[in-house]
């Protein structure tokens, strides 16, 4: 009887799966404990619960009148933060494209400044921009700028570091300089991609901008944050039913112009 | 001497439209906003003076109050994923269009209107159900995944090699079989990737629900923001920062693997 040949590295393949299992296996308690994780929580709540459904339906329909001001707000906050944000992405993006930044420490400095914009949640720079410049939606534009930049230029850099790099060889052999590289064979070759990325965040930032207003920066948030506040539900259900209806609107109309673009 | 007539390109008119159209709607966002040139010109100066403040951060409230605030936003982004990735797996495989043509007409739309609501739109509901704290921002988290990750697995399923499912179909293998060994070995590695990238978004997402009093380091940001204790704000900024980097850097590690391999 022939012995199949066992693979020489199985041992250690089973000691690695152990202890990556034992590893989640624990960090899955530690944040059940942490969380204080129970179904009799979760269950023994059912009273509160149908509480709650019962002062949020039915919602109230003749508050949302009062919402068609703050969700325009809502909306010119996007507006500015895609726009704008969108602007400042296209640089960095080239910048912090390996294949096509100008040097080394450009690169890295430009994807490190990328990574740590990333790393903070919109509401952060909002909360920060609320207490620079005051509560309002100055602060939640400003802050979805900054947003609207990490997200833009990430997907961007990505898309410029797949493109034909012949083509940039093209102008670069004909005397072309760094500039001209970019303008005439690079930014051809990724603009319809970046501009689909600006759309994209237009989609994240109307559904950001419906939350700003939690933390004091503009927008439709600020009436939710007072309503919840006050325990009126039954207007937070409106609020919630408004903005899904409204951003499931644009959605369709931006993923409509998305699909003509691409 | 004569000249070649160079035909005139027609696009530049049509990026003048789209410029212009651009230029008009941002002049009518920012109408609506109380900017006026002084604000706008001293923001510069507003901005590095609180960032002045921030710091030096304050150390000791980073340790006391910040870092166990940071735990508790990764174990309620943890436990959230967890809960989302168990649920969502059987409602995406049931999304795919691709295994089950009819139930997945029924599935997708739930699993779009789950989506739509953001987690701190659900928190807001969950913290009367099960009071103040990390539990109901879990509860907001999981919810929410089970929208995006049943989305993400069912088109995972359904951009699959086929042919293993009609090999097994055709050696008279049955739904379980063929689930078993055709649909899962294939899809799983990328699936779990996607549980992973999906960890690293809503640890960012669990970072503010603090913010409606469901846990986590948003609250502390919130508190230490309104009594302008800038110092300790910079002791939560620094201490984001660097634990969201570090996270990231190891979910993405693990990441890379699975899908290569």
């Amino acid at each position: 009887m022939i012995s199949r040949p066992r693979r020489p590295n199985q041992a250690t393949r089973w000691v690695v799966s152990a202890v990556a299992a034992a590893f989640l296996a624990l960090l899955t308690f530690w944040s059940a404990r942490g969380i204080g994780f129970s179904f009799l929580e979760l269950f023994g709540n059912l009273g509160k619960m149908s509480r709650l459904i019962s002062e949020s339906f039915p919602p109230a329909w003749n508050f949302w009148p009062r919402l068609i001001g703050p969700f325009i707000e809502t909306v010119q906050i996007a507006v500015i933060g895609t726009l704008i944000g969108s602007l400042f992405a296209l640089p960095l993006a080239i910048l912090a494209a390996r294949t096509v930044s100008p040097s080394k420490p450009v690169f890295w400095f430009h994807r490190n400044l990328m990574s740590v914009l990333r790393t903070m949640p919109d509401l952060f720079w909002a909360m920060l921009f609320a207490s620079a410049v005051g509560f309002g939606p100055f602060a939640g534009s400003l802050a979805l700028i900054v947003f609207t930049v990490a997200i833009v230029s990430k997907l961007t850099a990505e898309s410029i570091e797949s493109i034909d790099m012949n083509l940039t060889e093209a102008v670069k052999a004909s005397g072309g300089n760094w500039f001209e590289m970019v303008r005439f064979s690079a930014l051809p070759q990724f603009l319809p991609q970046y501009v689909s990325y600006v759309l994209y965040a237009f989609e994240l930032n109307i559904r950001a901008s419906t939350v700003l207003g939690l933390v004091g920066a503009g927008g439709i948030g600020m009436v939710l944050n007072t309503q919840r506040t006050t325990f009126q539900y039954d207007r937070v259900t409106m609020i919630v039913l408004f903005v899904f209806a409204m951003v499931l609107l644009i959605e369709q109309l931006s993923a409509a112009a998305r699909r003509r673009l691409v | 001497m004569t000249s070649i007539a160079i035909p005139r390109r027609r696009k530049v008119p049509v990026t003048l439209w789209l410029g212009l159209a651009l230029l008009g709607i941002l002049a009518w966002a920012t109408a609506g906003l109380d900017i006026d040139g002084g604000r706008l010109a001293g923001l510069p100066k507003t901005l590095a003076r609180l960032a002045g403040l921030f710091f030096p951060p304050d150390v000791e409230y980073g340790q006391q109050a910040v870092i166990p605030a940071i735990l508790e936003s990764i174990q309620i982004a943890w436990f959230g994923t967890l809960v989302g990735a168990v649920l969502s797996l059987p409602l995406g495989l049931m999304a795919a269009g691709n295994l089950f043509p009819r139930i997945a007409r029924l599935i997708k739309p739930v699993l779009a209107m789950i989506r739509a609501v953001p987690e701190i739109l659900l928190a807001i509901y969950f913290v009367p159900v099960v009071g103040l704290g990390a539990f109901a921002g879990t509860l907001a988290i999981g919810l929410h995944s089970i929208g995006t990750l049943g989305k993400l697995t069912a088109d995972v399923v359904e951009s699959m090699d086929a042919r293993p499912v009609e090999a097994i179909s055709a050696s008279g293998g049955g739904a379980l079989a063929v689930l078993r060994f055709a649909v899962l070995p294939q899809v799983l590695p990328e699936i779990v990737a996607l549980w992973l990238f999906r960890f690293e978004i809503n640890l960012r997402a669990s970072a503010v629900l603090g913010v409606v009093g469901a846990g986590g380091i948003g609250g502390v940001l919130l508190n230490t923001l309104r009594y302008r204790e800038f110092a300790k704000a910079g002791a939560v900024v620094v201490v984001t920062v660097v634990v969201v980097l570090v996270v990231d850097a190891i979910s993405g590690t693990i990441r890379e693997r699975l899908v290569r391999e």
